[in-house]
């Protein structure tokens, strides 16, 4: 992306170390890479390479080691303006779906009546309208994760954090997700950093892949995707797809 | 995308259409074999009784049951009324008082450190205690009758709740944490939000183990010191092998129990309809 705007925000250096009586294990090591506003970036490594550290930190669940994460926009508060897609739905069993969407804004103290309105929007967004009232044990996995996505945004965050959303659903349903994530990306016009291991879904989905090694874990690669938006299946067939998916594997070392 | 979300919707509409049968048909299916099972549980008890030639002072007929707790006469020199009112208020006193400073106690525990570190030693210590050895004592401590039975049935039926909402409290997934503590959640928001809710599940067994127990230890609780009571009653008329309200007796206290169990069922329907809703034709 263009360089002359500011970053949202700014990795430098950044690592993770977990240090035990007599043993280190470093989860993650020097990374550096701006986010731009507006920007869907992924980062896409193999297990344990540390991809979900770096979510945990720039959402403040964990400290980071050593290296700095620099707020570049004056206008993003990152304590509060993060939103979190876990691996998991992470659904409250006892509350509907609509109740569920409203979570962060309880939690953030916001007048809840004013948001209801919202959260019906988001879940319209997600396809998921006439649900309000279910309960989560009532929806297929792929309804679930669409759900979270609803709550991941209802506080309107600026940033929205994916950390391997729709690794656990089957392929067909994680192609359509993928499909709707676009849109609700281009609807939202949010800045997402999603993790993934998935090659071509990076190459898809984003306008950056970052390319994390195994552990130790390095930055193997930065790779602009310069394909057109919006996207729909055929850019599959442009040979740039297949030249920026073999970066990709060349950077993991996959030859 | 739309189109599918309207498949998806109305394929689990289809599956979660309320069954057809009506109420009074379900109550039937659930009361009639009971009904039927009680039935020949008493023919068997009488034909025994009249096979095996089994004496009154042993085990007493049916009838002879029926009668002492129906009969006018003998109802009247049993005073049913009095005992059951005086079992079951110690009982309820015992279970309220557990139910609720149980709860309050666990709270303490999961919330700070320092209260766990004080309470759990002193809470393994009495669990692992015959708790009903220390009626005699509390018989020293509380005098006759109703303050040392509810003590006692407290005794016996309060740390279960307590170790039960504790274990509750504590055992909540990481990433659900993590889903409130990126939004910066205070401690007691995670308390409200997840941690109580979690542990709502392990709350109610709590309190159906305690149930038991509230009964098990009004009724040792009378037979040690009281006079009044279906406990009392069992051990008076023991003396005299009159087995019709011994037995009557034991009829009622399962009742009793019964009755509390039907109680909590009731209020986890009421305060936990997400635990109904798959168990009525959920999709999984």
């Amino acid at each position: 992306m263009s360089d002359d705007r500011k970053a949202l925000i700014s990795l430098r250096n950044v690592k993770k170390v977990y240090r035990t009586r007599d043993t280190e294990l470093e989860a993650l090591g020097d990374v550096s890479f701006d986010v731009f506003p507006g920007e869907f970036v992924s980062v896409v490594g193999p297990s344990g390479c540390g991809k979900t550290t770096l979510l945990k930190i720039l959402a403040g669940l964990l400290p980071h080691s050593s290296g700095e994460i620099v707020v570049e926009s004056e206008n993003f508060d990152i304590e509060r303006e993060v939103g979190f897609v876990f691996q998991k739905p992470l659904l409250l069993h006892w509350r509907k779906v609509l109740d569920n969407v409203l979570l962060p804004i309880e939690i953030l103290k916001i007048n809840r009546k004013s948001m209801v309105g919202r959260a019906r929007e988001l879940l319209s967004l997600v396809g998921l309208d006439g649900f309000e009232d279910r309960y989560p044990n009532e929806l297929s996995g792929g309804m679930q994760q669409r759900v979270s996505i609803a709550r991941a945004l209802i506080h309107d965050p600026k940033l929205l954090l994916m950390d391997e959303p729709f690794g656990a659903l089957d392929a067909i349903t994680r192609e359509r997700l993928n499909m709707e994530l676009l849109h609700i990306w281009e609807e939202t016009k949010k800045t997402i950093l999603f993790v993934t291991h998935g090659i071509n879904e990076a190459v898809f989905l984003s306008d950056r892949v970052i390319v994390l090694t195994a552990r130790p874990s390095r930055m193997a690669a930065s790779l602009d995707i310069d394909l057109p938006r919006p996207r729909s299946q055929e850019v599959r067939t442009d040979p740039a797809f297949g030249r920026y998916a073999l970066e990709i594997y060349k950077g993991l070392e996959i030859t | 995308m739309s189109a599918k979300g309207r498949l998806e919707r109305e394929y689990l509409r289809s599956q979660h259409e309320d069954s057809p049968m009506s109420g009074t048909a379900r109550l039937a299916r659930g009361l009639l074999p009971k009904l039927l099972y009680a039935a020949i549980v008493i023919a068997l008890w009488q034909t025994a009784i009249v096979v095996l030639e089994l004496k009154e002072f042993l085990v007493p007929s049916p009838l002879a049951v029926f009668n002492a707790l129906f009969s006018p006469e003998t109802a009247a020199q049993y005073q049913w009324w009095t005992h059951i009112g005086t079992t079951l208020g110690e009982i309820l006193a015992a279970f309220v008082f557990t139910a609720v400073f149980g709860f309050v106690l666990a709270l303490l525990i999961t919330w700070s450190d320092i209260v766990r570190g004080i309470a759990m030693p002193v809470i393994a210590v009495f669990n692992s205690l015959p708790k009903i050895a220390l009626a005699p004592l509390f018989l020293i401590w509380f005098g006759y009758g109703f303050t040392a039975n509810v003590t006692i049935a407290i005794l016996v039926a309060f740390f279960p709740v307590v170790l039960n909402t504790t274990t509750g409290l504590d055992d909540v997934d990481e990433d659900l944490l993590d889903l409130v503590r990126y939004l910066h959640a205070s401690k007691l928001q995670v308390f409200l939000k997840i941690r109580i809710p979690m542990s709502l599940p392990y709350v109610v067994s709590g309190l159906k183990i305690s149930a038991t127990l509230s009964v098990v230890g009004a009724i040792v609780g009378e037979f040690v010191a009281s006079s009044q009571g279906l406990g009392f009653l069992i051990k008076d008329s023991q003396a005299m092998m009159n087995t019709p309200p011994m037995f009557a007796s034991l009829i009622l206290i399962s009742c009793i129990g019964l009755g509390l169990f039907a109680a909590i069922a009731a209020l986890e329907k009421i305060f936990m309809p997400w635990n109904r809703s798959p168990a009525e034709g959920g999709s999984r």
